[in-house]
């Protein structure tokens, strides 16, 4: 093939496959020798990479993500680490891709192919000469052991990604029967393999993952349209698929307890060989005659449809144990056995996914039953019921449906691990590049959250950690001089608390400094110069807008995010963010979170006829105020001293234009509610008790609201609005005090 | 410029069955497919700060939805409803996906008529007094007319969506 200077194609390189390139170039930025850290990232952008085909692409480009595949393959394939030597390479390919991505707008000559690296300009020699997997189809079977000590979690991750991707090839082949040439499908099919052989390959299966590679390999050649689907090649995927699937359930089996660590056999060699006839692009050994498929329910295949129906006619895959040629690979066979049994009974426990939405319903059914439930128990004729009997049967009822609700609402729940160990990677990574040492230290992984909360949890913890590794931790050398470890320490945990959740991060770095926090502040203009405030005071105005410490911006730190951004997440989570600090002695910040989004605790007040719930995360007091704890300012603000502060107060049934009932303020409860830095003193007619509701949405009739933060159906079945705290404490309450001054003496 | 219609932005109304209500002395009807039920008037939880067509919201069955008073965004006097007074929910389908469901309250529900073609014409232009934008046209049935209405029209448009301004200037406060 002629290698080096084809003309530049007129945008070929879409901006997606630039900005994939820029992705591996920070990955690649900490990739250390012997580490596989970094590997599987650069293995999925690459296949995004590989994945984005707009329109034309210079043939370098494609020569180049072929020649990185091939090493990428090759690590996977072996230690599954970096060595130095492939750092190089990629390092130099990522130059080099970079600039073929940049030449193409000007229409200058490509650059010049870097001499060492391997020809990759065969594309039907890529797959043999650079996977060394080659020659596995005439050996003996491979087997693999799982390590599951080490492994667990990753193994349960495989493994359930693994059941989801070979449905995905299933259902794909069903397709592909009666349409071979449906690109999209194709596409998933090789998606499928290709995802199945990066985690397999990470998780050193060897067995799978070059199975997954070979079909994978030929996948790719009808995708690029140079091999057409005939029955043989919807034989092998299938094949294939089965013998994976052996490999997950016998994993499953293996998570479950069931002959752990014994090593997983399942013939390949077949499936291989003729995968690779498949790619060299014959038509490949012909697959065995047909036969039955002994019903033994071994295979994950679906029954497929009746032959007529499918326009390639073709005979379903027989099960492989029978069919292996190599006789060499009978020695390592009989576990196959054990593993088949193991399968018959894998019904037990397992997951199933499930759409969100229909569980977000069934908790919402269930709060409606517990509702229900109530308020047939209240109903007075109900009450007048006198019988032992019924009682026993009300009370039994109540039983079960509480059960329910709390089994329902833990269906929301999981593990905060998820969450919490992707930060020691981030710790590890910014400690490199930062010259710093650090270890992030976890606790309390195991306990449970609703899962909304946990997805949206991420961001604010990356963030809060740079912060910390970037600024709170000093460098070795500092922190031997101030008596410190050279190592700095984080430590992050999660505990229950109050009804809630409380998530703390704490470093034992320099701390925050509170004279330099004030004289930022005061540069910002986010405080007076005369300002009198204590040191928590202070720490707290890094929360403020517009705040941030950091003077060198780094290059994973000061990318514009505060920690106001931190904390209006956390608030968007119903949470609340505290810091403390003791300067020179580090940081720590308290995270409170309710326990789901779904149901709050809230304090049902009354103003006038209606009744509102505030969530009770959010007041800090209420109470009856005294004659004299109101004054008012200008004649126009009232505010309530509270312990020596003045909290402005709002009356809740004015500014919500309803009436109200308390005659004077001294009738009145005042609920003081806060929001970040703010508090507001709300005025209502009455506490009416503190109760968990269901949150329901308002819907979109009142998205443009912000007054409202949801509704909730009240015990009696009627509807009650959840105030949105944020707004009442931000609104400004001036011109709805007018007139009020009387009042406030009274 | 001229449409056959008189009012080119009508959805011309398509000959089916119709769900027709009264509110006062006039007739109006709802395309059958948009209602999703009828029931009962209800305690109704009023939103604070909303457009005074606007009702509030219910809980039905679980789900909290708002209610509109249909006189009130026809400019119609208000009445106190009766015991034959209903809400009819109604479903509209959300542009992104999904529905939503709207309950509207009219005085009595009457019957669910078909419609065909001879007896529909289109919203006669009124210049602009009676707003003729929630329309879909006219139905003549047995000497009466009904006014059939575009559900996307009276339920989805945007006036029900902001915060109406806050009520400083509200002059009365029992406890002052």
């Amino acid at each position: 093939m002629n290698a080096n200077h084809e003309a530049p194609m007129p945008s070929g390189i879409p901006p997606e496959a630039c900005e994939r390139i820029g992705r591996i170039g920070e990955e690649l930025a900490f990739v250390m020798p012997g580490e596989d850290d970094g590997l599987l990232p650069i293995n999925h952008f690459l296949l995004d990479l590989e994945e984005l085909r707009g329109g034309e692409v210079p043939g370098a480009w494609t020569r180049g993500l072929k020649v990185a595949r091939g090493w990428i393959d090759e690590i996977l394939d072996g230690s599954g680490k970096f060595t130095e030597t492939s750092i190089r390479r990629l390092n130099e390919w990522h130059a080099y891709m970079s600039s073929v991505a940049d030449s193409r707008p000007e229409g200058r000559g490509l650059p010049a192919w870097p001499l060492d690296w391997a020809g990759a300009d065969d594309v039907s020699e890529v797959a043999p000469s650079v996977v060394p997997v080659a020659t596995s189809g005439e050996e003996n079977e491979l087997t693999c052991s799982l390590n599951l000590e080490e492994d667990l979690e990753l193994l349960g991750e495989f493994h359930a990604e693994s059941l989801e991707l070979l449905q995905t090839i299933e259902q794909g082949v069903l397709v592909l029967e009666s349409n071979p040439t449906d690109a999209e499908t194709i596409h998933s099919i090789f998606r499928a393999f290709h995802t199945f052989k990066g985690g397999a390959g990470f998780l050193r299966l060897d067995a799978p993952r070059n199975l997954a590679h070979e079909l994978e390999t030929v996948l790719d050649l009808v995708r690029r349209s140079e091999r057409s689907i005939d029955s043989s090649i919807i034989d092998l995927i299938l094949a294939g698929a089965d013998a994976l699937g052996q490999f997950t359930r016998a994993i499953g089996a293996q998570l479950q307890g069931m002959d752990p660590g014994s090593p997983i056999v399942v013939p390949t060699s077949d499936i291989i060989r003729r995968a690779k006839a498949a790619a060299r692009g014959e038509t490949g050994p012909l697959p065995p005659p047909p036969r039955d498929r002994s019903g033994n329910g071994v295979s994950p295949a679906p029954t497929l449809p009746p032959a007529e129906a499918i326009a390639v006619p073709v005979h379903q895959s027989a099960p492989f144990a029978p069919e292996a040629p190599s006789s060499s690979s009978v020695s390592a066979e009989p576990p196959v056995a054990p593993v088949r049994e193991t399968l018959a009974g894998e019904s037990s426990g397992g997951f199933v996914k499930l759409d969100t939405a229909k569980l977000d319903s069934l908790v919402d059914l269930v709060g409606e039953l517990v509702v229900a439930q109530s308020m047939v128990v209240e109903n007075p004729e109900v009450r007048a019921i006198e019988s032992s009997q019924f009682v026993r049967q009300l009370r039994q009822l109540r039983r079960i449906t509480s059960d329910l609700q709390s089994t329902a609402m833990s269906m929301r729940m999981v593990p905060v691990r998820g969450a919490f160990q992707k930060m020691t990677r981030l710790v590890r990574d910014l400690a490199a590049s930062g010259g710093k040492k650090v270890q992030l230290l976890l606790e309390g992984e195991e306990t449970e959250l609703d899962r909304n909360i946990v997805e949206k949890l991420g961001d604010p913890l990356v963030h809060m950690i740079r912060n910390s590794v970037d600024h709170g931790i000093e460098p070795p050398d500092e922190r031997i001089a101030r008596g410190k470890s050279a190592k700095g320490t984080i430590r992050l945990s999660a505990a229950h608390q109050r009804g809630g959740i409380v998530i703390r991060l704490s470093d034992d770095g320099r701390g925050l400094d509170p004279a330099r926090i004030r004289t930022k502040a005061i540069e910002r203009g986010l405080i007076r110069g005369d300002a009198g405030m204590d040191e928590s005071e202070l720490v707290s105005l890094i929360f403020r807008p517009g705040f941030s410490t950091a003077e060198a911006v780094t290059d994973l730190s000061g990318r514009g995010v505060g920690m106001d951004v931190v904390r209006s997440n956390i608030e968007g989570l119903s949470g609340k963010i505290e810091v403390q600090s003791v300067p020179g002695e580090g940081s720590a910040f308290t995270i409170l979170l309710p326990l789901t989004l779904a149901i709050i605790d809230g304090m049902l007040v009354g103003v006038g006829e209606d009744r509102y719930i505030i969530p009770t995360l959010s007041i800090r007091e209420s109470f009856r105020p005294q004659a004299g704890m109101v004054s008012t300012i200008q004649g126009r603000g009232e505010v309530v001293s509270v312990r020596g502060r003045q909290t402005p107060l709002l009356r809740l049934g004015r500014f919500l234009g309803r009436p109200t009932r308390a005659a004077s303020l001294e009738d009145a409860i005042i609920v003081v509610v806060e929001s970040g830095e703010a508090a507001r003193g709300l005025v209502v007619d009455e506490l009416l008790g503190k109760q968990e509701v269901v949150i329901k949405s308002l819907g979109q009739t009142f998205r443009h609201q912000n007054l409202l933060a949801g509704s909730a159906v009240l015990g009696d079945g009627s509807v009650g609005l959840i105030l949105d705290v944020d707004t009442l404490v931000k609104t400004p309450t001036f011109q709805h005090a007018a007139a009020t001054a009387d009042a406030s003496n009274a | 410029m001229t449409t056959p219609s008189s009012n080119p932005n009508a959805a011309f109304a398509k000959s089916g069955r119709y769900l027709t209500f009264s509110l006062g002395a006039e007739t109006y009807g709802l395309p059958v497919l948009n209602v999703r039920e009828i029931i009962r008037l209800c305690p109704i939880t009023p939103v604070p700060r909303m457009p005074d067509f606007i009702k509030g919201v219910i809980n039905l069955r679980g789900t909290v939805i708002p209610v509109l008073d249909l006189r009130a965004k026809f400019q119609m006097p208000e009445a106190i409803y009766g015991d034959r007074a209903c809400i009819i929910v109604v479903q509209l389908r959300n542009p992104a996906g999904g529905s939503t469901l709207i309950g509207a309250i009219v005085d009595t529900v009457e019957e669910v008529v078909q419609l065909n073609d001879p007896q529909l014409e289109s919203a006669p232009d009124f210049g602009g007094a009676p707003e003729t934008r929630f329309i879909l046209g006219l139905a003549t049935v047995s000497g009466g007319v009904k006014t059939l209405l575009d559900p996307e029209k009276v339920f989805l448009t945007e006036g029900l969506l902001s915060l109406a301004p806050p009520p400083s200037a509200e002059p009365k406060t029992t406890n002052a």
